[in-house]
């Protein structure tokens, strides 16, 4: 029926314009989270350059407000705020990044394998993690920072290990779901290794709710670095970091609010970056809500 | 009925009704009566807008979008689309009730059966108690739940898709509408549960005198229920009239072509 | 449903042991650390750490170490406080009252600004849901302990007369005590408020589109009616329970708040700790407090568990 078909026509023509208007509004919430990653990773790659003093240079000009010399003002023996933050960058995104890169691997790894192999081995490191996953992450953090000490790499390991859990479930539930489907039997009947399955079936399905959880994860662990480093449980000094300098600008703030507000608006604007990253990441590659 | 004034008249419905993304044209421009103790059917495929016509009686609209409404809809005297929201509440329930398709989502699961049909009754007839509560174990009674009485605190969880239906009809004529609106109400079930709804539609209408507009898009469903017919296509009536006339003599393509959809069983007794 | 029930119980059973463990194994990574720290100094004889290793049991196998704690630990005892010689235990039962009347606070807090926000969100839309959105989407980057400290720069510059800091027990002063933790309960409350906003809008969104929805506009009940019976009774439950899942997020924030606002909760107790490299009350810390969450988190899951199988059955 001619007429019906036409009917038929205009739904699918508005559902098409439907897709579109999705991808233009997250296609902007990627653009703007894109270029604002690439903000960040310039300041910070290239801070030695941008960098107007030494961070660790004190002079006389202490808790001075803004000026021309000092964007930012300077802190209370005299070191000049926005450097600090421009390196103070460094350390941070360094432990984020790296951290996070190893609790993505680790949850790959161990998603992959309890997603795919299932049963048993599923249910034992499934368990297994949730053991950690009980844990508040920050108190997690801190147990495992004051009993190992507050170097660098202890601190990205803490990050890692307390953040693999989440990425190996966000992994494994893409994994269970592809494991049923039809086509993965036909390649398999057809005698596909099961490497290359897994290579050409399985992982591309993951990538998309991998690409949104690391860009969370990201955020949060933006979060946990700085606080930790707000405790005292940071990188020693005298590396600045974001959340140090937040907590020494405590004693004089009401002299130099700067002090306060650089670290603050930093630390907010490095969550914000890939918050807005993961929210565009998930409706431009249409990721389920079920998160 | 000729020379009594129809319970309801339609004319010149349009409605378009505005989602996020686009407005569509869903009602252009149909003209109907209803008289007092008939049946009339609305038959048309999905999209059609049947449903729509049948919110815009009530002036429902559905979540998320707007419906802008034209043309006549004159109930017993008033016309339905000049009436304020607060007069249209009045009537919603009370007047004209609507009967929906999918039992299994129509009922709210957080509240016992007694408290989703008493809230009505308290709202429109100002019974509330004891009283609410023997009038709902009759209704329950009347649509042929067993053992009202004792379900009464029971939740929609706790019965099936058909018994959920009854309930639904009694929550619809608990205070005795003029005119029940039954919106594909056998289209969710199971096809041995839907000639028993049918007939219960059927019965109630006989014994309380009600009005009653059967939608659907199974011509089968309206054989025997209706005394006439309106067939919808693309928000407009294609064709109307009497059921035995549009059965044995359909005069539009589409009204033929949903004839043929029936399925049907060698038998003696059938039109056609 | 009692299989579950027992399940889930003997579950969260063995995550405290597990728990339990791995707190206990954290400290004793460095045993040495441990006599010395218990010493309370670097210079000390060796016949003197001696003694210490045994009578702290440090000489015998890890196993029946924390064996012997977990023992003492069942019955109440915690310890001994390296710093102040004295039970851990008391100490830690006054710090934890002060945590929880201070979690109690922001939590009621969160839930009240954040069913709030998000139903206004849901029901009023346009410019209304447009505000409410962005400032969650923003909030959400600012972490509870910046939140806090923007506080008190603000009071200190343009409030410096009031008193933000310390803290003043219920049973001294109740209007001083609620007064001494609004400010920090609100700055742990802001974060967690926003994801009950979101959570909030969304179920009132899913609900509101839902047929029995329509079935209550249809009887012509009024909107308040259907609002209170029909929408909130329904997009409620899930939200309440997510809150409940949120007390992990809570007790985490307290410890920096705590440190910001001077109040002397568990969070300081183990902020202070660590500093002082006191062991037992590390360990009794992070048992107690994981504890805490495990067994939250796990009676919400069944009481989840009960509501989602009577509405979906």
């Amino acid at each position: 029926m001619k007429a019906v078909s036409q009917e038929s026509a205009e739904v699918t023509g508005s559902t098409a314009a439907k897709g579109s208007k999705r991808v233009t509004q997250g296609g902007v919430l990627l653009g703007i989270g894109l270029a604002m990653l690439a903000t960040m990773l310039i300041v910070t790659i290239f801070a030695p350059f941008i960098a107007p003093f030494d961070p660790s240079a004190t002079s006389p000009d202490s808790l001075a407000a803004a000026s021309a010399r000092h964007w930012l003002g300077t802190d209370s023996i005299g070191r000049d705020v926005l450097s600090r933050l421009i390196v103070g960058g460094r350390t941070t995104l360094l432990i984020t990044i790296t951290a996070v890169f190893i609790a993505l691997v680790g949850g790959l790894v161990l998603g992959l394998l309890s997603g795919y192999l299932g049963g048993f081995v599923d249910d034992a490191i499934m368990r297994v993690l949730d053991v950690v996953f009980a844990f508040p992450v920050l108190l997690l953090a801190i147990a495992v920072v004051a009993a190992l000490g507050p170097t660098v790499p202890n601190l990205i390991l803490t990050i890692a290990i307390v953040y693999t859990p989440a990425m190996a479930r966000v992994v494994r539930a893409p994994v269970l779901s592809v494991k049923q489907w039809d086509h993965v039997e036909a390649a398999r009947s057809i005698g596909m290794s099961e490497f290359r399955l897994v290579l050409r079936h399985i992982l591309p399905i993951v990538v998309s709710p991998i690409l949104v959880a690391t860009s969370l994860t990201l955020s949060q662990t933006i979060f946990t670095v700085t606080a930790l480093s707000f405790l005292g449980l940071g990188p020693p000094p005298p590396d600045p970091n974001w959340g140090g300098m937040l907590s020494e600008a405590r004693q004089f703030m009401e002299l130099a609010p700067l002090t306060v507000i650089g670290p603050a608006a930093a630390i907010v604007f490095a969550t914000l970056t890939f918050i807005v990253l993961a929210n565009g990441l998930r409706e431009v590659l249409d990721v389920g809500s079920s998160r | 009925m000729i020379g009594t004034a129809p319970l309801l008249s339609v004319s010149n419905l349009t409605a378009s009704v505005t989602t996020r993304r686009e407005t569509i044209q869903a009602v252009r421009g149909i003209f109907f009566d209803i008289g007092a103790n008939e049946a009339v059917g609305f038959v048309g495929e999905s999209g059609c807008g049947k449903s729509v016509t049948a919110k815009a009686l009530m002036r429902l609209s559905p979540e998320g979008a707007s419906v802008t409404l034209g043309g006549k809809v004159g109930f017993m005297g008033q016309d339905l689309l000049a009436r304020s929201e607060v007069e249209m509440r009045a009537l919603r329930g009370r007047r004209i009730a609507m009967v929906f398709q999918d039992p299994m989502t129509s009922l709210n699961p957080v509240m016992s059966i007694a408290a989703q049909m008493g809230d009505m009754l308290r709202h429109h007839l100002g019974l509330s108690g004891k009283a609410a509560r023997e009038r709902c174990a009759d209704l329950l009674d009347q649509v042929g739940i067993p053992d009202a009485a004792r379900r009464l605190d029971d939740h929609p969880h706790q019965f099936s898709g058909g018994m959920r239906q009854r309930v639904m009809i009694a929550m619809a004529i608990s205070c005795e509408p003029d005119l029940l609106i039954a919106d594909e109400p056998t289209t969710a079930l199971d096809v041995t549960v839907q000639a028993q709804i049918l007939r219960l539609l059927l019965r109630l209408k006989e014994e309380r005198g009600m009005a009653l507009m059967l939608i659907t898009h199974d011509f089968g469903v309206v054989a025997g229920m209706v005394d006439r017919v309106n067939v919808m296509y693309r928000g407009e009536i294609v064709e109307a009239g009497a059921i035995e006339t549009v059965f044995a003599a359909p005069r539009h393509g589409y009204t033929r072509a949903l004839l043929d959809a029936v399925p049907r069983l060698q038998s003696a007794g059938q039109t056609r | 449903m009692t299989r579950f029930v027992l399940g889930r119980l003997g579950w969260m059973l063995a995550i405290l042991l597990t728990v339990s463990f791995v707190a206990f194994m954290m400290m004793r990574a460095l045993p040495g650390d441990f006599a010395i720290a218990a010493a309370g100094s670097q210079s000390v004889a060796p016949e003197v750490l001696a003694a210490i290793r045994q009578e702290l049991g440090l000489d015998r196998p890890l196993m029946s170490q924390y064996l012997a704690w977990l023992g003492h630990a069942l019955v109440g005892d915690l310890g001994t406080s390296f710093v102040t010689r004295q039970p851990v235990r008391g100490e830690l039962l006054d710090r934890l009252t002060v945590t929880v009347q201070l979690t109690l606070i922001a939590a009621i807090i969160s839930m009240v600004m954040g069913v709030a926000t998000g139903l206004a969100a849901a029901r009023m839309r346009g410019a209304i849901d447009w505000i409410v959105r962005l400032y969650n989407g923003v909030m959400l980057a600012v972490p509870n302990y910046v939140v806090a400290t923007l506080i008190v720069l603000l009071f200190g510059l343009y409030f410096p007369q009031i008193s933000i800091f310390g803290y003043t027990p219920f049973l001294e002063d109740p209007l001083a005590n609620i007064g001494s933790l609004l400010l920090p309960a609100l700055a742990l409350a802001l974060a967690v408020s926003v994801t009950i906003s979101e959570n909030t809008r969304a179920a009132v969104l899913e609900v509101a589109s839902q047929d029995f929805v329509m079935v209550a506009r249809a009887k012509g009940l009024p909107p308040g009616t259907i609002l209170r019976d029909y929408l909130v009774r329904n997009a409620l439950t899930p939200v309440i329970t997510a809150t409940g899942l949120k007390v992990a997020a809570l007790l985490g924030g307290s410890i920096l708040v705590e440190t910001i606002f001077a109040i002397p909760g568990m969070g300081q107790y183990l902020f202070d700790s660590i500093n002082s490299r006191d062991y037992p009350v590390i360990q009794a810390i992070v048992l107690t407090a994981s504890a805490i969450v495990v067994v939250v988190n796990t009676m919400i899951d069944i009481a989840y568990a009960r509501v989602d199988a009577r509405v979906t059955l």
